[in-house]
């Protein structure tokens, strides 16, 4: 892939990626002024996932991880500049990589697997339980990732 | 009457924090009351909206010693917030139920200013209630009509992140906008959240249902798209995220209650979805 190509995409996923984060946040009724940091973050984690898995050999997870690790720090950041709650900035943030593409997978392939009978072939169960583990890594990294921040500087003394 | 001459039992943990802070006059037991009543109204607030249990917590905390009191104790379970002011000997206790409603982050965020301006010190206890009864009057942020709008293409967005095209982007945007407005109606009229959620589901999948319909694509993988992102808008990343947080920072029952939270409400979206397209017949795809 050219640099000019993967540009273009990062530009494209940024965009989606931020609109996302930007729905998700009227939703949850953040106030108008905390928007922009919102779909800041969305934006931010999302494209440095893609890039991760554009570029390098990182799998979905690994850069599922920094992406959330990112949206984390940045979330921080963002609420000490705007004196605001941080999980506005992270919660807003991680929705466009939450894993719903591969949940429904797993939905879909374990009905597959029950309509066939006992004897049918089992390749559909291993589609489920292989869609079922990325969920739950996914969603795994999307928590640690978020909670890197409080976790390494917020200490109780 | 005498005050603060022996030190209570249940406080001997906290002598150190007792020896660090600054002496502060002992308040009188209606004094504690009000202290007490504001800062649970605050957590309330809180809880109701969104806020996961360690901030819950420390506000309710950080307003009654900005009240004047020595220290708070405080019990955050998923639906309820308990606490006790101690000032000099005296001591206070009240429970407060608190049934949990939709996440305004304006709350939460207005909270967050009021936790910071009384923790200075520049709030009377009754610019406190003044500044709570405002909070409290705070209506949904947006226009019901510009939320149906943006939860609709956000939902389109996802479909554009799953690799889906112009024509998919479209019947996204469409089933998730029905899906948002099927779900403001419902809850405007109290139904159970579950049931909420499986009958927005059901909606959202049968209108996203159009594109197998209608082969918006030769490739079925692509088609389907639509049926995943328009009830995105039902994924629970609130209970989920707060689930994790409390986990991580201690409220074992709270986390473990708000996961299961979240756990069910992706179940009834898998179960709307199954119904849809058990329906309208594109079955296993």
């Amino acid at each position: 892939m050219s640099l000019v190509e993967l540009l273009w995409l990062l530009l494209q996923d940024a965009f989606w990626s931020g609109l996302a984060s930007l729905g998700f946040a009227v939703l949850f009724n953040v106030p108008p002024r905390l928007l922009p940091g919102c779909a800041l973050c969305g934006a931010a984690g999302h494209m440095v996932r893609t890039l991760l898995m554009e570029t390098t050999g990182f799998t979905i997870e690994g850069a599922t991880l920094v992406g959330a690790t990112t949206v984390g720090f940045l979330g921080t950041l963002l609420a000490r500049y705007l004196r605001s709650p941080v999980p506005i900035f992270t919660v807003t943030g991680v929705i466009p990589m939450v894993p719903g593409s591969f949940a429904f997978g797993t939905m879909i392939n374990l009905l597959q697997f029950t309509a066939g009978g006992p004897n049918a072939n089992t390749i559909e169960l291993v589609d489920a339980a292989f869609n079922a583990s990325k969920t739950a890594l996914i969603l795994g990294a999307i928590a640690v990732g978020i909670a890197a921040p409080s976790l390494l500087f917020q200490r109780r003394k | 009457m005498p005050q603060n001459t022996v030190q209570p039992v249940h406080e001997v943990h906290l002598i150190e924090e007792f020896h660090q802070a600054q002496p502060k006059p002992p308040l009188a037991r209606d004094e504690l009351r009000e202290a007490i009543v504001l800062a649970l109204w605050a957590g309330q607030l809180l809880l109701q909206h969104g806020a996961e249990s360690d901030r819950v917590e420390e506000t309710v905390h950080r307003l009654g010693t900005g009240m004047g009191c020595d220290w708070m104790d405080i019990l955050v379970s998923p639906n309820a917030v308990v606490a006790t002011t101690i000032s000099g000997g005296e001591f206070r206790t009240k429970l407060r139920r608190v049934p949990v409603l939709g996440v305004n982050m304006t709350i939460v965020d207005a909270i967050n200013t009021l936790s910071r301006q009384v923790s200075r010190g520049e709030l009377s206890r009754a610019q406190v209630r003044t500044e709570l009864r405002r909070i409290s009057a705070i209506k949904p942020r947006y226009n019901r009509w510009v939320v149906v709008l943006m939860v609709g293409l956000a939902c389109a967005a996802f479909s554009r992140l799953f690799g889906g095209t112009w024509p998919i982007f479209g019947v996204t945007f469409g089933s998730a906008a029905i899906a948002m407005f099927v779900r403001q109606e419902l809850t405007r009229r109290h139904f159970n959240l579950l049931m909420v959620v499986t009958l927005t589901a059901f909606v959202g999948g049968l209108s996203a249902s159009s594109a197998v319909l209608l082969q918006l694509h030769y490739d079925p993988e692509i088609t389907r798209i639509p049926l995943v992102a328009s009830v995105l808008l039902l994924v629970p990343g609130v209970p989920l995220i707060n689930a994790i947080e409390d986990l991580i920072k201690g409220h074992m029952v709270a986390g473990v209650a708000r996961g299961m939270t979240g756990l069910l409400i992706s179940l009834s979206i898998a179960l709307g979805l199954l119904l849809a397209m058990w329906v309208v017949g594109v079955g296993a795809l």
